[in-house]
């Protein structure tokens, strides 16, 4: 049965769904302009200020459905995890501006020392793998998919903190260090607020507020 | 927190209509319940069954427990006249006596009781306005008809006149169903500054009301007891999936 | 349009019908009061208000004591009549679901269309033939035929006041009894005040009964087990007597009587003009 809120309810979770694409392919782009050292920063900014402008659409969209309609239960859920993700799409959109600055600025990591562009070549495949599962959660309303989000996300922190440990000991270029580690920085904080995404998501079908982390 | 009504297995008939299925349900001192469910689901019968009025009605009966202050209500010795006297009742449309002031509804559960001392009446009178926040509004003519007032004032009064017999409960079926928006905001705050001294269990079919004024809700759905927790808990996450239908409005 | 102005004429045609149907309903009535008014109003002086029934022959001479004695048997009717019927009213709306109820009204509305001068009958039946024929025996047909009456008005009456009146005075813990007589009948005062007004107008009316069970006489009062005059009856016996004399008393007693009646569904319409 279809109620007045419903219209107000899709309107917002179409929004967040291009939210999620765009995200998406902003931290694919920026992660792609650092690894094969291709320029793309302009874009790179636009599409972090779109999402900008998107993530306030959302919230005010949100506070309206909210001063109408007096949602409750399941809806409030909904809007409330709404907000939250449209803040972490924003996110995604500002590391990756962060990750292409690093490119523009110190030139990325071209010609660096070859297990420093593995590591963070397989961070970027694990990042952008969790960034896709969760928008995948998101439209799908499926908190199984969520779950499984949680191991990647350990794994991130696993390889973030194993680096760190490989930098110190192994050393390297300055340019190449400082770079690497602001890159793999962001990726686990991207990886951290996909994690969030999904805690969202579940806690719109259950309530329940999961520690994925 | 204490409990004011425990109801055990209460069960309540019209006729052969079995209206209220095993409802079993503890009610806390000196806070707001709110009882909500879609029309008919039995939420009028059962507080009508907390003060013994369903069994006024030809026809009606009940079967269970209601204990109160230690005292199943009805058991065999017990006076409906005096478990009336300690909970206390408002309706939904307002009704005040017809053909009396304002004064004489406010005083009339007193009066009707033998009380003849016209400074114990004044006293009770002013302090059960006072109560119902409407004293300052119709201090100056309490001999002005009961019937005069707006909708507003009028249901005030009727909780005045509840008041002044000083009860412990008051229960109230949609206080507010026939009142404006501002009159309703007005008894809405009167409900919450009422709770800090009496129990009040209130019916009603606006949900957003039952979230504003309530601390507990019981959701009632074809005479059945289906969820019944704080309110911020209901409103924001029901466990029972009915719940979640009835509040979310997909109800078919 | 042809079919719309056969409707137009079609209800010019009924409304002038009903316009004469009225004035047909209303000719009798204004003809009849014109004739009381025109012969009654001449015999009306001080001396018809204060002397009493003068002899055969006697000149002048008035209604007083008829005045005198119709007030007493409308007065002890009343008291008869009234609390009976009152507490049948009562009974009727507030236990009206019981099965006796639907008896008791039955029977009420039988003895409503029972003729008076069979209730007359009965009077002289069951109190003439013991006490004589007296004020008491007419006293008590008439309250046979009033208490229809105000049962019916106090019903109707306490039917009015809704439901919800009593709920509130009985969820106050106030008991039942107590709520009918106060709560509720106060509700209803002017209504069953209309009743009995409208009751009393009635028997003060009646003239076979009063025939039957208590008869003519000329005196002031004389004790509860002789008659008294009484203005219908006076009417009644002054109209079909030879006497010039009687017989203009017999149209100021009809002056009276019509003005008392009237007087009394005056009285019963300022009443129920300040209601709810």
């Amino acid at each position: 049965m279809s109620r007045i809120i419903d219209t107000g309810l899709k309107e917002l979770s179409a929004t967040l769904y291009r939210m999620g694409e765009l995200a998406h392919r902003a931290v694919l782009k920026a992660l792609i302009e650092c690894i094969e050292g291709r320029e793309a920063h302009k874009e790179v900014r636009e599409m972090a200020d779109t999402l900008l402008a998107m993530a306030d659409h959302i919230e005010d969209k949100a506070f309206e459905l909210i001063a109408r309609f007096q949602p409750v239960a399941s809806d409030l859920r909904t809007i409330k995890s709404y907000m939250k993700i449209a803040y972490d799409f924003a996110r995604f959109g500002r590391y990756a501006l962060d990750i292409s600055s690093i490119n523009k600025q110190i030139g990325g990591l071209r010609n660096c020392e070859e297990w420093i562009n593995s590591y963070v070549k397989e961070m970027s495949e694990k990042t952008s793998e969790m960034v896709r599962l969760s928008i995948e959660s998101l439209k799908s309303h499926n908190t199984q998919i969520a779950e499984k989000i949680s191991e990647k996300e350990k794994e991130v922190d696993r390889m973030y903190f194993e680096f760190l440990d490989e930098l110190i000991k192994c050393g390297a270029t300055t340019k190449c260090a400082v770079s690497s580690v602001l890159i793999v920085r962001y990726l686990e904080r991207i990886a951290d607020h996909a994690a969030y995404i999904c805690e969202s998501i579940i806690y719109i079908a259950t309530g329940q507020k999961e520690v994925l982390r | 927190m204490a409990v004011k009504f425990d109801v055990q297995n209460l069960n309540a008939w019209f006729g052969s209509k079995h209206v209220l299925k095993n409802i079993n349900m503890k009610i806390e001192e000196n806070a707001v319940t709110a009882i909500i469910g879609p029309s008919g689901c039995g939420k009028t019968t059962f507080i009508r069954c907390l003060n013994r009025m369903h069994e006024i009605t030809p026809g009606a009966r009940v079967s269970g427990k209601v204990i109160f202050n230690g005292v199943n209500i009805y058991d065999n010795g017990v006076d409906p006249v005096i478990i009336r006297r300690k909970i206390g009742m408002v309706f939904q449309k307002p009704n005040p006596f017809p053909m009396m002031s304002i004064y004489d509804n406010v005083a009339a559960g007193l009066k009707l009781n033998g009380v003849r001392d016209k400074k114990i009446l004044d006293a009770a009178v002013r302090r059960s306005l006072e109560l119902a926040n409407l004293w300052d509004e119709v201090k100056d003519d309490l001999k002005k008809s009961g019937a005069s007032l707006s909708g507003g004032q009028q249901q005030r009064l009727c909780i005045a006149r509840a008041l002044a017999v000083q009860p412990e409960v008051l229960l109230m079926d949609e206080p507010c169903s026939a009142l404006d928006p501002i009159a309703t905001a007005k008894i809405e705050a009167l409900i919450r500054k009422l709770a800090e001294n009496y129990t009040v269990v209130i019916v009603t079919h606006n949900m957003q009301q039952a979230a504003r004024v309530s601390d507990y809700t019981a959701f009632l759905y074809l005479g059945e007891l289906i969820e019944y927790g704080p309110t911020e808990q209901i409103f924001e996450n029901p466990k029972h999936e009915l719940t979640e239908r009835y509040l979310t409005g997909k109800f078919g | 349009m042809d079919y719309y102005k056969v409707r137009v004429v079609k209800n010019h045609l009924v409304q002038f019908l009903v316009y004469l149907a009225l004035f047909s309903a209303l000719v009798p009535l204004f003809s009849m009061l014109y004739e009381v008014v025109a012969r009654g109003f001449s015999t009306i002086n001080i001396e018809f208000f204060i002397k009493p029934t003068p002899t055969v022959g006697e000149i002048g001479g008035g209604v007083a004591n008829a005045i005198q004695g119709t007030l007493i048997t409308i007065g002890l009717a009343s008291l008869i009549g009234v609390p009976i019927g009152l507490m049948s009213g009562i009974f009727l709306s507030e236990y009206g679901e019981l099965k006796l109820s639907a008896a008791v009204r039955f029977l009420h509305d039988v003895l409503n269309g029972v003729p008076s001068i069979v209730i007359g009958v009965f009077a002289y039946t069951l109190i003439t033939r013991s006490i004589g024929f007296s004020v008491t025996a007419a006293a008590f047909a008439l309250a046979i035929i009033m208490i229809p009456i105000v049962t019916r008005a106090t019903e109707e009456a306490l039917k009015l006041v809704p439901m919800s009146i009593r709920e509130a005075a009985i969820a106050l813990g106030i008991p039942r009894w107590k709520t009918t007589i106060t709560v509720v009948l106060s509700g209803a005062k002017k209504a069953i005040v209309t009743g009995i007004l409208l009751s009393i107008a009635r028997i003060a009316g009646e003239s076979a009964p009063v025939l039957v069970s208590m008869g003519f006489w000329r005196w002031w009062f004389a004790g509860l087990n002789r008659p008294v005059a009484n203005l219908a009856l006076n009417i009644f016996i002054f109209a079909m007597s030879p006497f010039e004399n009687w017989i203009t008393l017999a149209w100021g007693s009809a002056l009276v009587l019509i003005l008392l009646v009237l007087g009394i569904s005056i009285a019963a319409r300022v009443l129920t003009k300040g209601r709810y």
